[in-house]
């Protein structure tokens, strides 16, 4: 069964507690990069909660913390920590597949604390002043970037990273480029580069909002419906073929037909945002179309995971990794490609474009596509950072609940905010005489309190998900 | 066009199978789409239509249809051996293509002449992503077409090794095929 | 049934893919381009509105209110509040923030003089004049 090919890539463990070396030794770097994404992530959930109770109780926390900053800090931090994550799996699974010492791990060490450094005063920033104040002492006006959904960060914070992208970039391309080049590696490599090109059109913002808004979207549609998906389906596959042992060339080959479809329907499905920003209506055909097949890729991405999972040719000690995976995989479909779907033809878009609705589809596609991916990565590799191929049973099972916490209350987040945004949709957009936005907002308040409590619910799983790094006892694999 | 080979084997490599499906799932929601339009206006649809000439999109019909023909019996030539014969038809096909091309291309420049944009109206938008999105499908078959006949050269498609070959004319009989619904649904259909 | 699955075929597929999507995005976008001056009520950007941009993002608006639809979902739609609400109310209505109604959502007060505010003000009469085909589908956003 087992050919020499997979021998390789299968170690010999039964024994989950023996002290399992790293394959490479700089594949440590990256772990403060998963503690920093976790650590941030958490910072992410506190303020979602704080938004989720300014949405029922409106002036909780202000002036201290309005909402638009409360915001600002959600969404940042949760860039910053998958990016993080990013990185951290770039630091782990490049040397393994290049099979050769990373480049530089010092460098590595050094991009970390630039990159936490002034992430940390970014949202200190955002925290202790004025976003004016900020703005004019960051010298925003020698190149206006600020004050734009996502990229919200001073012009200063931007450069720097690109900065830490660029030495990262660096680092891993020398350390591909002088081993081994997979697949994966290559699929890796080739969404990190798009990461850092697509980002620096952060930098264009021209008066003419149009323009602003059309260009705006290759940052943020061609990251998280482009060259994300390249990182994500890298990663995935990376994971799946150790905990799997199933034939590399088999999941590289789908790796490959995925992300085919994940571009050829996504570039162009960029024009799903263009229906009423002010550009061409054609972009309402051609958006549509292409959008309406974008949750293909992610359906084969699903199919892929748990495909792997059944041909497996080796039962892997870690099963919170393996569960991580497969939900990724279902999570993703869902959130990107159902939900997303959902609301992507113009005709029905026209109704709830700037709603609860696109709340309810932004929630569960990044829970479910970039957070559960990145956490996949965390779940297999943390341990072999620390030094054993699986977690303990019981830190196993304490890590598989926080997943159902977690993954069960997203749900229920996103179909709270769906209800709320179909309420929406029918109150002040539809009929003869549509409700003022904020007579319907306290109409659908109902909703905000149960999202809220779903959201608590989110938190306590976290809160278990960070436990289950201190579980010890029996290191014995849950069978 | 099945392989004497094996009974009951899908021709081509499966990765382009899929490719294809992802093709035609385009084309199909793109054809649903002008069909809607279609009846919301429909004597904007039948002012549009009117101006369109017959002759040369008939012509290119016939043409695709022939270079389909001789990509099949290309495929059929190298899986009897038959090496200089399936590299001209190859060849056929590859130049069936080109006039289809330098036809297209009069048509777009007379509309472009005419001021015709994908703004000018509905239907001139369906027209024009329609034909340009399928002339990018003409051109990109016709890259795969001549790689193909590239790499023939070496006598690599061969009896029982016919993949390559077939994975071609595989994306030429879905160019081709698209073509033919879009002239019944745009030039014809009225 | 059987059929060959090559990665080489895969990978020429997604770099084919690719690049043949991203040559066709570039030229709807080339279109868009020729596309916008008739549409992105261009002819009206001053150097007001450019200001008045400026305020807009200094402020991070986009943090609670949609501008088009795009931004926060938690305060009304502003790209057609100026025919909404008209310019006088909107001056008045930033100059009144924060209403510390208890239990009602704020909005935080932005100093913002005189001159700032009619920046501001020429800012969202600009962007209520792009042709959004016909969306908000109602005055209210």
């Amino acid at each position: 069964m087992t050919t020499a090919a997979t021998a390789t890539l299968v170690p010999p463990g039964d024994d989950a507690s023996a002290n399992v070396q790293l394959k490479y030794r700089s594949q440590a770097v990256a772990k403060p990069y998963f503690i920093a994404a976790i650590g941030l992530f958490v910072g992410q959930i506190i303020f979602g909660l704080v938004m989720g109770l300014q949405y029922v109780i409106g002036d909780f926390l202000f002036p201290e913390i309005p909402f638009n900053v409360a915001r600002m800090v959600h969404t940042n931090l949760l860039i910053v920590w998958l990016l993080f994550g990013f990185m951290g799996a770039g630091y782990y699974l490049i040397p393994e597949e290049a099979e050769r010492e990373l480049h530089s791990p010092k460098l590595a060490l050094v991009a970390f604390w630039v990159f936490l450094i002034a992430g940390a005063l970014t949202i200190v920033g955002y925290l202790a002043v004025p976003y004016a104040t900020l703005a004019r002492l960051t010298g925003n006006d020698i190149l206006p970037t600020m004050g734009r959904e996502f990229l919200e960060q001073p012009t200063i914070t931007k450069v720097g990273i690109v900065v830490v992208a660029l030495t990262f970039l660096y680092n891993l391309s020398l350390t591909v480029l002088k081993g081994r080049k997979t697949t994966i590696s290559l699929v890796m490599m080739l969404g990190l580069w798009g990461l850092a090109i697509f980002f620096l059109f952060s930098f264009y913002n021209p008066t003419n909002l149009v323009l602003d808004k059309y260009y705006w979207w290759w940052v943020v549609h061609l990251w998280v419906e482009g060259v994300w998906e390249l990182i994500m389906g890298a990663m995935l596959a990376f994971v799946l073929v150790k905990v799997t042992g199933v034939d590399r060339e088999v999941i590289e080959k789908w790796l490959y037909l995925i992300i085919a479809m994940t571009l050829i329907t996504g570039i162009i499905g960029t024009g799903h945002h263009y229906f009423w920003i002010g550009t061409p209506a054609y972009w309402q055909v051609w958006g549509s179309v292409f959008s309406a097949l974008e949750p293909v890729p992610f359906f084969m991405m699903t199919m892929f995971a748990f495909n792997m999972v059944n041909r497996r040719r080796r039962d892997h000690p870690n099963k919170a990794a393996v569960l991580w995976a497969l939900g990724t995989g279902v999570m993703a479909f869902l959130g990107a490609g159902v939900w997303g779907f959902l609301h992507t033809l113009a005709p029905v878009n026209y109704l709830t474009h700037g709603t609860q609705i696109t709340a309810s589809h932004g929630h569960m596609a990044f829970y479910g596509a970039y957070a559960m991916v990145v956490i996949t990565m965390i779940s297999y590799a943390m341990p072999l950072l620390r030094g054993r191929e699986a977690n303990g049973n019981r830190a196993q099972v304490v890590e598989m609940w926080s997943f159902w916490l977690m993954t069960v209350s997203m749900v229920f987040i996103t179909l709270f905010l769906t209800a709320a945004g179909i309420l929406q949709v029918w109150m002040q957009r539809m009929g003869d005489s549509p409700l003022p936005f904020m007579v319907a907002q306290e109409k659908i308040a109902f909703f905000y309190w149960l999202r809220e409590a779903a959201g608590v619910v989110f938190f306590i799983g976290l809160v278990l998900y960070i436990v289950s790094f201190f579980v010890t006892g029996k290191s014995r694999a849950p069978r | 066009m099945a392989s004497p080979v094996e009974e009951k084997r899908v021709p081509g490599d499966l990765a382009m199978w899929c490719f294809i499906l992802a093709e035609l799932a385009v084309f199909g929601v793109f054809f649903l789409a002008y069909g809607v339009a279609r009846r919301q206006a429909p004597a904007l649809f039948a002012a549009g239509q009117a101006r369109l000439h017959l002759a040369p999109a008939l012509f290119n019909t016939l043409l695709l249809i022939a270079g389909s023909a001789t990509a099949a019996a290309a495929v059929r030539a190298f899986s009897a051996n038959r090496q200089r014969a399936g590299r001209w038809l190859l060849a056929a096909t590859l130049g069936s293509g080109c006039v289809f091309v330098v036809v297209k291309l009069g048509e777009f420049a007379e509309r472009l002449k005419a001021g015709i944009t994908l703004s000018t109206d509905t239907f001139w938008m369906f027209y024009l992503s329609l034909t340009f999105f399928h002339f990018l499908h003409v051109l990109l078959g016709m890259v795969i077409l001549a790689a193909v006949w590239w790499m023939a050269g070496d006598g690599r498609y061969r009896p029982g090794s016919l993949d390559g070959v077939e994975t071609a004319a595989a994306y030429w009989h879905m160019v081709d095929l698209v073509w033919v619904v879009l002239f019944a649904l745009v030039y014809v259909a009225r | 049934m059987s059929a060959s699955f090559t990665k080489s075929t895969a990978r020429n597929i997604f770099y084919g893919g690719a690049v043949f999507f991203f040559l066709l995005f570039l030229a709807l976008t080339f279109d868009t381009t020729q596309a916008l001056p008739k549409r992105d009520n261009r002819a009206n950007l001053t150097e007001q509105v450019a200001r008045g941009k400026n305020i807009w993002e200094t402020r991070n608006c986009i943090g609670c209110h949609t501008l088009l639809g795009e931004g926060a979902y938690f305060a009304p739609e502003l790209g057609n509040v100026y025919q909404r609400r008209g310019p006088e109310f909107i001056k008045a209505w930033i100059k009144g923030q924060p209403t510390g109604a208890p239990g009602r959502r704020q909005m935080p007060q932005f100093h913002l003089n005189d001159g700032e505010l009619e920046d501001l003000v020429a800012f969202l009469k600009y962007a209520s004049e792009i042709d959004t085909n016909h969306w908000p589908p109602n005055i209210e956003g």
